[in-house]
């Protein structure tokens, strides 16, 4: 590797949006906070299956910050609002996920 | 909301914390100061057997930078209200994001996120407290950088500067997280900002290389304490191995802990085994493979060892079930794999490799984790008894064999008498063993809530009078996890706190130091 300071001291965390992927909290949009977050305990036969449950999205949005038994919360500054309006929206929306 | 119910930091009026607010507001902006009781929800959402409002907070502030912790950090000493720093506040089980006391308000540097140096010759990164593992995780991939971290097992949503501080444990030879963190910046009670280390040199480029600095080394005592708040942290990268070898060593019986620990101590100590091995018990494996505790039984009471011993026949799953891996290259982890076999079979494990692995829920999240990939696998555990209550009892054991055995019998036997199952496993440092149980219960149940504390209590004193201290604790018991460590040391802490925090505004109470 030629430069081996990759990333030195960015200062904005847009700065990194090429390199690093997201910085958390500043989500590409709603699928991909599915895909880093919720995805890990809920195609993971951890958390119950939400997909194609016609959840309502003021359900999951309340859930999402309030926590729910074993489900942790979660802070605007994790999740902001828009980013969870649009994860709720695409789960709300979503179709069964297909069983072998 | 009347200013009744208002839930102000102690001895602070409504008045002064209206006034403050107002001067933090205009620090961060007033869309990242949160004061009123729906926003703050999930601050105060816990697993702990205590109620909600011991750990209400008062507002939830989100700095982006050092320069603004500074200027919050003057605001608080001049109105005497606290601030509870958190990172990714995914201390669950300990705490999560709560605050350690009623009234405190959460600093929360979630918004802190950036990765701001990975160099990859020398293999170190420089991350702020925001960031996570999967957002480290997504850095190295995405640049193809082969690196690797230790994370725990929350890893997907929780970061390696909150982990590290609260001297949190990983899975890969780099497990032992405060041990390969290195250089900190933190802001001080004062607004002060110290770098440890090299860092406090200007120019210098040695700050994620070389720990010690000059004179007294002062990174630990930023660590379970409250003497500063950590903005950014070195930590060390390990080079991904050519070839890495996990592996799972299966035991019948519970009392066969003893042969596995002398067996796999010398092993650790050379560090032909360069990783913490984990030594899981049943109970710990059922949940995430997944198994349904109501289908083996649904009585009162803790669950019978026979239903115990039904649910290893039915899913394959041992008494104990040893995780560990080799990571070198091929010919190194052949020679050792052999030392590995040797020591199975001399012992009665039956050793099971990555391959024949395949389609095991519980394996395969370990196996993830001993290479560093985040996941949330562990958190089947929470399904075990349903109901969201968790607490981790967590005492330090010798690395031998008649310890653990005397330790888990102990455990058991405490945790049966309130109703609740030995969901526990063990980690090998070096020469130590943490022995990480979780007290799992229903926490929308009255009865069981009051259970979990008073079997939470029983065990720390029980243990603390046979010698063993517990590694970490939770907020709720942070007090009298200290107190079990003596009057000395307490004296000592107490001391640093009023030099470093005159006002006692930064965390009060956390691991028991306050003023």
């Amino acid at each position: 590797m030629g430069a081996n300071r990759l990333a030195c001291l960015v200062v904005g965390a847009g700065a990194m949006l090429g390199a690093a992927g997201v910085a958390a909290g500043q989500w590409r949009d709603g699928a991909q906070v599915y895909e880093k977050v919720c995805a890990h305990c809920h195609e993971a036969n951890v958390g119950p299956v939400l997909k194609g449950r016609q959840l309502p999205q003021v359900y999951i949005e309340r859930v999402v910050r309030h926590g729910n038994r074993a489900m942790p919360s979660f802070r605007p500054s994790e999740i902001d609002d828009t980013a969870l309006a649009e994860v709720a929206q695409l789960i709300g929306a979503s179709a069964p996920a297909v069983k072998e | 909301m009347s200013s009744n119910d208002r839930t102000l930091p102690k001895g602070v009026t409504a008045a002064d914390f209206d006034k403050a607010m107002r001067e933090i507001r205009a620090i961060v902006g007033a869309e990242h100061v949160l004061v009123d009781e729906e926003p703050l929800a999930p601050y105060n959402k816990i697993m702990m057997p205590v109620a909600d409002a011991q750990h209400a907070p008062s507002a939830a502030v989100m700095p982006d930078g050092v320069e603004e912790i500074q200027r919050i950090v003057k605001v608080a000493n001049t109105y005497r209200i606290p601030v509870y720093p958190v990172s990714t506040g995914k201390n669950i089980g300990y705490g999560s994001a709560a605050p350690v006391q009623r009234g405190q308000i959460v600093l929360d540097l979630r918004r802190m996120n950036r990765i701001l140096d990975v160099d990859a010759e020398l293999c170190t990164a420089l991350v702020e407290p925001g960031v996570t593992y999967q957002q480290l995780y997504d850095y190295l991939q995405e640049n193809k950088l082969p690196l690797w971290f230790s994370c725990p097992a929350p890893s997907a949503i929780a970061g390696p500067v909150g982990n590290m501080v609260d001297r949190g444990v990983g899975y890969t030879p780099y497990g032992e997280h405060f041990m390969f963190s290195c250089g900190m910046e933190v802001v001080l009670a004062d607004g002060e900002v110290l770098r440890t280390g090299m860092g406090a040199m200007e120019n210098s480029n040695t700050w994620q290389v070389f720990k010690w600095g000059y004179g007294p080394t002062l990174d630990g005592i930023f660590t379970q304490s409250n003497y500063g708040i950590v903005t950014k942290m070195g930590m060390w990268l390990m080079p991904a191995p050519p070839d890495f070898r996990p592996f799972c060593i299966q035991y019948p019986n519970e009392t066969d802990i003893t042969k596995i620990v002398d067996a796999l101590r010398p092993l650790r100590i050379a560090m032909v085994i360069p990783n913490a091995v984990v030594i899981a018990h049943t109970l710990w494996e059922a949940p995430c493979t997944p198994v349904k505790r109501a289908d083996y039984f649904t009585g009162p009471g803790a669950i019978p060892d026979d239903a115990v011993l039904k649910i290893q026949a039915d899913h394959g799953i041992g008494a104990w079930n040893v995780y560990a891996g080799l990571y070198g290259t091929k010919e190194t982890n052949d020679a050792n794999w052999k030392i590995i076999e040797a020591v199975a079979a001399g012992t009665g494990g039956t050793i099971i490799t990555e391959e024949a692995s395949r389609g095991s829920q519980a394996l395969q999240y370990r196996f993830d984790l001993m290479k560093g990939k985040p996941n949330l696998g562990e958190f089947g555990l929470y399904n075990w008894r349903g109901g969201g209550g968790s607490v981790w009892f967590a005492p330090v054991s010798q690395a031998k064999g008649t310890e653990t055995l005397k330790q888990m019998k102990m455990a058991k036997e405490i945790l049966g008498k309130y109703g609740f199952d030995y969901v526990g496993e063990f980690i090998v440092g070096w020469r130590d063993m943490h022995h990480v149980i979780d007290l799992l219960y229903d926490r929308s149940d009255e009865t069981q809530t009051k259970n979990a504390y008073a079997c939470y209590d029983e065990l720390l004193h029980t243990f603390a009078n046979e010698g063993y201290g517990m590694y970490r604790a939770s907020t709720a018991f942070a007090e009298k996890v200290a107190a079990t460590y003596g009057p000395v040391k307490r004296d000592v802490e107490k001391r640093l706190k009023k030099a470093l925090d005159p006002n006692n505004i930064i965390a009060p109470g956390r691991c028991g130091i306050s003023l």
